[in-house]
């Protein structure tokens, strides 16, 4: 399927999905969409294995280091939420309180700031840790803002401004050494750059359904490690154990409370074949070629300025840029108007990397590229750009 | 601000509190301060079409339907509304601040 625009905006969410998401999704709710796990009738018990499945693809999605090694981790321990920012909440509110402490970064998107920043105003403290100029977090830096009473340490993988990899590796050695829980948003990474909890000491593996995973937006999730735990903040129907008068402690249900979103969850496991028949490498290089011929052309523009950092390693496909004598929501306007071209302008819901970058308040033309996107794309992005570039009021 | 009698509140980025207060003086006022000595019949057909828009939809006009519509092209509008169709466009016709990820 082909978008009629040009799509450029796939770090706000994947367009289009695979058309085997769409079928998937479409077949399974047609004969099966009734409420998994709530009865014991087959369509009830066949939705509920949909899910199970798809609880245990994700989790081995995961932990490739477990199931390479024969040991398999429990899936029920992998819960869906509705998105990244509720996963986010979850983790926040469920380990951090008056009192503690939480070490995050400056290139954080508001789905942590503003769940540490209501900490913070209910009593815990919070440092947010300075990246490099391009957005690089150092772990020794984490390591130094890690305190005695410090409950939480919560990183971006990729940020959704630059396209900067943080190394999970490195932190999450980091947080063993000093035995603080490590969560990770991998909102722009999960599908697209191998994640290892194990292998990174990841506790909390945060992730949305509807980005490079090619689930339909509504999901989401957190993978828990089995060292690690949530407190329950979110309470309500598990649709087992009706007659217990609180909510049940055991995953998954610690964590779920009410319905669960079957169509997305259909969507995500579909999404997660898709990957794997592409393949997850072959979908990055893809799209950082794609990101290398944008740079490249980028940087002959006069009057273009690349954002963060132009490095291909330790890198998403998402490129910040701004052009000058021009407002950022201004190009993004004539890229969608007259060439049909969709960017993201603005601050991205991520403030503070912005005030980093020097690009605070007006932001950013950003441009986020996807497996569907061609050389052709490419090229017509930089040639509007361009054309924008020499058409600029003095 | 006192235009024409009327106490009008601007948020902090210059769009009126309560649009309901909007008069074409107020237009004029606004298109003042974007630098618009007079506003033309082009800018009263930009300015008209998305305040109609607005209170049949309570959202400011798609561009591309503002170019569809009055047959204007994007270039056209930027050269009308140098601050662009949200913050110059939106903001004469008495528009809330559009919703934007700034």
């Amino acid at each position: 399927m082909e978008p009629r625009c040009i799509y450029l905006d796939n770090a706000a969410t994947t367009f289009p999905k695979p058309c085997e998401v769409h079928d998937f999704v479409s077949l399974f709710y047609r004969e099966c969409g009734v409420n998994p796990g709530r009865t014991g009738c087959d369509l009830a018990l066949r939705a509920e294995q949909m899910i199970h499945n798809t609880r245990k693809k994700l989790t081995r999605f995961f932990n490739a280091s477990l199931l390479a090694a024969g040991k398999e981790k429990d899936p029920n321990r992998l819960v869906f939420t509705m998105n990244a920012t509720m996963s986010l909440n979850l983790v926040v509110n469920g380990t951090v309180g008056p009192g503690d402490h939480v070490v995050t970064t400056m290139v954080e998107h508001n789905s942590v700031i503003r769940p540490v920043n209501h900490k913070v105003r209910e009593g815990a403290e919070a440092t947010f840790v300075k990246p490099d100029a391009e957005g690089y977090v150092d772990p020794a830096e984490i390591r130094k803002a890690i305190k005695k009473n410090t409950k939480l340490v919560i990183v971006n993988h990729g940020s959704n401004v630059s396209g900067v990899v943080q190394d999970l590796k490195a932190i999450g050695a980091v947080c063993a050494e000093a035995g603080v829980p490590f969560a990770v948003d991998s909102a722009q990474t999960a599908g697209v750059i191998p994640i290892d909890m194990p292998e990174c000491n990841i506790s909390f593996l945060t992730f949305t359904g509807h980005k490079a995973l090619f689930g339909p937006t509504g999901s989401g999730g957190i993978c828990v490690a089995d060292d690690a735990d949530i407190r329950i903040t979110l309470v309500g129907g598990t649709g087992v154990r009706s007659a217990h008068p609180y909510h049940l402690e055991e995953y998954p249900y610690r964590l779920e409370a009410g319905t669960l979103n079957m169509m997305g969850i259909a969507g995500l496991s579909a999404g997660l074949d898709w990957i794997e028949n592409r393949g997850l490498a072959s979908i990055h290089a893809h799209e950082m070629k794609l990101l290398k011929m944008l740079q490249d052309g980028f940087a002959q523009i006069k009057g273009v300025t690349m954002w963060g950092t132009t490095k291909l390693d330790q890198r998403v496909a998402t490129l910040s840029v701004s052009l000058a004598n021009y407002d950022a929501a201004d190009v993004g306007t004539i890229l969608d108007v007259e060439y049909g071209i969709l960017t993201r302008t603005g601050l991205h819901c991520a403030p503070l990397i912005h005030e980093h970058y020097g690009t605070a308040p007006r932001g950013t033309i950003r441009f986020s590229i996807g497996p569907f996107n061609t050389e052709e794309h490419i090229q017509a992005a930089i040639k509007a750009m361009a054309e924008i570039a020499a058409d600029r009021p003095a | 601000m006192q235009i024409e009698n009327v106490n009008v509140e601007f948020d902090a980025d210059g769009f009126m509190v309560n649009p309901a207060l909007w008069s074409e003086e107020i237009a004029r006022a606004l298109a003042g301060q974007e630098g618009i000595a007079e506003m033309s019949e082009n800018h009263w057909k930009i300015v008209n079409f998305i305040r109609a828009y607005w209170k049949e939809n309570d959202l400011a006009p798609p561009v591309r339907l503002i170019c569809q519509e009055l047959g204007v092209s994007i270039r056209e509008i930027y050269k009308l509304f140098t601050a662009g169709p949200a913050r110059g466009a939106c903001r004469i016709a008495g528009l809330p601040k559009p919703d934007g990820c700034v």
